[in-house]
């Protein structure tokens, strides 16, 4: 076997230790690299800014453990730019297999901003459904949530009053990881009910969200943990996004030599064959 | 017989599906009192389809403990988990924390759960490095422009790409906005097409895998 | 730090490492934990579900508000369930028919609406633009989405996939210069989706990590590195004793 050969057929786990360790040491040793805003997250965060005092901000978690890396740090931005700004906020979620870690979030930076549950925000919960859940909240948001996720009564409740149904939101925000996500809040609910909708979502989703973006359907987009990072540099809190922003360079750059590597090496043993098969001839 | 069997679910599919087509389009009280409870009902009926999809899982793995075939002490271990979990659950009233205090149930969600599915969705990003390599080949013309339009967007999406070569960023950008988004929408629409054809076709009942269940 | 945390820590980091073994060879811990983690997922979902449909959607209304039409989903969802008798599993169709039927009926109309019409929309936009202080102009700037050049880019682009995907066609002659540009646009989304789906994995690495380097911490008595140290001993064990049988990929 030539040496082209033998390096691309190299031990899978070599590989893996050589991205291991491209994560693991900028983790331990951050460099701390600027972070350029794109338009798509300044649109969210412009968006918010220009919110006035009381307006509601509904905030919907839509993600499960597996992305909790990427959406737990916008979740925690988001929140805490609505709390700073003073809106009411609504949280809910639509993934069952993430109530709890929506619940804890909100909690947590609830607690840190000092905001009270029940008179500045509220935290819905599940309810199955997905697409359902959306429209029934269109119609009347306490059919749908009869009570909070600690069981008590919607109705009456100081942060909702004036809220009837997903009309009297003025922004919402679909976290999402999959379906239901961003996309089914704008289908089964920004089309009818027309309140403003910004994104957020992982990698995976996020160019398929594109041409909502370009046509206005959506305000803005918060694309992964890169996203994230973008965010948390706008609102000049610093969390695990901006952290975790040296160790996807460096994972980056190391996928791109080892794409560029093995081509090299795919190209040569091309080069060797046709020149084995000319000398042969 | 074959009435009640055949002809009456196509019917229901029929109604139901013109009546919440068209109700879109009206928009008196009594049309919108219509979506909210049938919506409403959607929520209860999803919470047992929920049901039905996880207790499929229940009856292969008994099987294969009760049969003992290979490997059916793991399915013993994710049995006990599952019914630990449930009993855990309902005694813990099925909530994570009770005024800022972490339940059993929040320690198994918190502990258990939340790493284990992370792990699981982890270890991915290594499999993807190692295919990349082994497998990511500009063998034809095509191949090369996918190769190296996933090059500049990952440069420009990081910052150390943004500060070697600044170009990356903005030529991402433009990628993502424009060639991206433009093929996005052709495949979105053409899909939406698809997907608007497709449930005509049920709704008339020219589509009938969904029924299942029960002989013809 | 609370024994239940540290506790908690442990066992976290337990069972991250018995994934990440799977790296280096699938092995008798991670198949435990794979197994684990189905169950737990499964329990969750079923305790959640019986907590708000059950309690919350059904039994209270119901029972406290008097909202006797919701026997009916309920009679639905049961219906439902029948799938799993033979002799009745024809029952189980009307339930089916309805939720697919209601599903259908409320898609069309949204669908159309939100992602054909609005996105076809948006592709036929203006060529020129107006601009403050010079007028309705052409715009050149291919760093804004919005200018006339991306706005022709953008239709030529949407038009030529949408082409592409059109086999009832032979693509010959012109046909064959707007599939070609087709499929090269698609090229390039696919390109950008695969550099989107590399930096959505890494992060995923990353974040597991995270909490890993956080979990080396001595407040919770420095798990990561105990556990670390025993699962790579662990692994030794296993290599030396499959022998010099060389390791198959």
């Amino acid at each position: 076997m030539t040496f082209a050969e033998r390096m691309l057929k190299i031990d899978r786990r070599i590989i893996f230790l050589v991205i291991g360790l491209c994560t693991l040491l900028p983790l331990l040793y951050p460099v701390g690299l600027p972070i350029k805003i794109s338009p798509e997250v300044r649109g969210v965060y412009d968006y918010i800014e220009s919110l006035p005092e009381g307006s509601v901000f509904l905030l919907s978690l839509d993600f499960d453990p597996a992305s909790k890396p990427e959406l737990h740090p916008q979740a925690i931005s988001l929140l805490r730019h609505a709390f700073r700004k003073n809106l009411r906020v609504v949280a809910m979620t639509l993934w069952v297999s993430g109530t709890g870690m929506a619940d804890q979030v909100v909690t947590q930076v609830a607690r840190e901003m000092g905001k009270e549950s029940g008179k500045d925000y509220v935290f819905l919960g599940w309810s199955p459904g997905g697409t359902a859940v959306i429209i029934n909240m269109g119609q009347d948001l306490y059919g749908a949530f009869p009570a909070d996720y600690n069981g008590k009564p919607t109705k009456g409740m100081p942060v909702l009053q004036g809220i009837a149904n997903l009309r009297d939101v003025n922004y919402a925000i679909s976290l999402g990881a999959g379906n239901p996500g961003v996309e089914a809040w704008y289908v089964f609910g920004k089309d009818k009910y027309k309140f403003e909708l910004g994104g957020g979502c992982t990698g995976v989703m996020a160019p398929g969200l594109y041409p909502l973006l370009r046509s206005g359907q959506i305000n803005g987009l918060i694309g992964g943990l890169r996203g994230a990072a973008e965010y948390e540099t706008l609102i000049g809190q610093k969390g695990k996004a901006i952290a975790g922003m040296d160790a996807q360079s460096a994972t980056h750059l190391a996928i791109i030599v080892l794409v560029i590597i093995c081509n090299l090496f795919y190209f040569s043993m091309r080069r060797q064959a046709t020149q084995q098969s000319r000398s042969g001839a | 017989m074959i009435f009640l069997r055949r002809q009456v679910p196509l019917l229901i599919t029929l109604i139901t599906g013109l009546v919440f087509a068209a109700q879109y389009y009206v928009p008196h009280p009594a049309s919108e009192q219509m979506l909210t409870s049938v919506t409403k009902w959607l929520q209860i009926i999803g919470g047992f389809a929920l049901v039905l999809g996880v207790s499929s899982l229940f009856h292969v793995h008994a099987m294969k403990i009760r049969r003992k075939e290979a490997g059916w002490g793991y399915s013993f271990v994710l049995y006990v988990s599952m019914l630990g979990t449930i009993a855990i659950g309902l005694w813990s009233n099925g909530k994570e924390a009770v005024d800022g205090t972490m339940t059993a149930f929040g320690w198994i969600y918190n502990f258990m759960m939340v790493p284990l599915q992370g792990t699981m969705f982890a270890i991915l990003a290594l499999f993807i490095a190692s295919a990349a390599y082994r497998s990511f080949r500009a063998r034809s013309r095509e191949a090369a422009v996918l190769l190296i339009a996933a090059v500049i967007v990952m440069m420009g999406r990081v910052p150390l790409g943004e500060y070697l070569i600044p170009l990356s960023g903005d030529l991402s950008q433009w990628i993502l906005n424009v060639l991206n988004a433009s093929v996005r929408r052709a495949i979105l629409i053409g899909v939406s097409l698809g997907t608007v054809a497709l449930s005509i076709k049920i709704i008339f009942g020219m589509e009938r895998s969904y029924l299942g269940g029960g002989k013809e | 730090m609370p024994i239940e945390i540290i506790i908690g820590a442990w066992v976290a980091t337990g069972l991250t490492l018995f994934i990440f073994s799977f790296l280096y060879k699938d092995n008798p811990l991670f198949k435990l934990a794979e197994n684990l983690y189905v169950g737990v997922s499964v329990g969750y979902t079923i305790v959640k579900t019986y907590d708000t449909v059950v309690v919350h959607l059904v039994w209270k209304p119901i029972v406290e508000n008097g909202e006797w039409a919701l026997l009916i989903p309920v009679a639905i969802g049961a219906l439902m369930l029948t799938r799993y008798v033979p002799k009745a599993a024809w029952l189980s169709r009307y339930a089916f028919a309805f939720i697919v039927g209601v599903g259908s009926g409320l898609a069309i109309p949204r669908v159309i609406s939100s992602y054909i019409l609005k996105q076809i929309e948006d592709t036929v936009r203006p060529l020129l633009v107006m601009v403050p202080g010079e007028g309705l102009t052409f715009t050149w700037n291919l760093l804004n989405p919005a200018s006339s050049i991306n706005t022709i880019i953008i239709l030529i682009g949407v038009s030529s996939v949408l082409f592409y995907f059109f086999f009832s066609v032979e693509h010959t002659g012109p046909g064959k210069v707007v599939a070609r540009t087709g499929i090269l646009f698609l090229m390039i989304a696919f390109g950008a989706a695969f550099g989107y789906t590399v930096m959505a994995r890494m992060s995923l690495l990353i974040g597991r990590l995270t909490d890993l380097i956080e979990f080396t911490d001595p407040s919770y008595g420095s798990p990561s590195l105990w556990l670390l140290g025993l699962t790579i001993l662990t692994l030794v064990v296993m290599a030396r004793r499959s022998g010099s049988k060389p390791e198959e990929e």
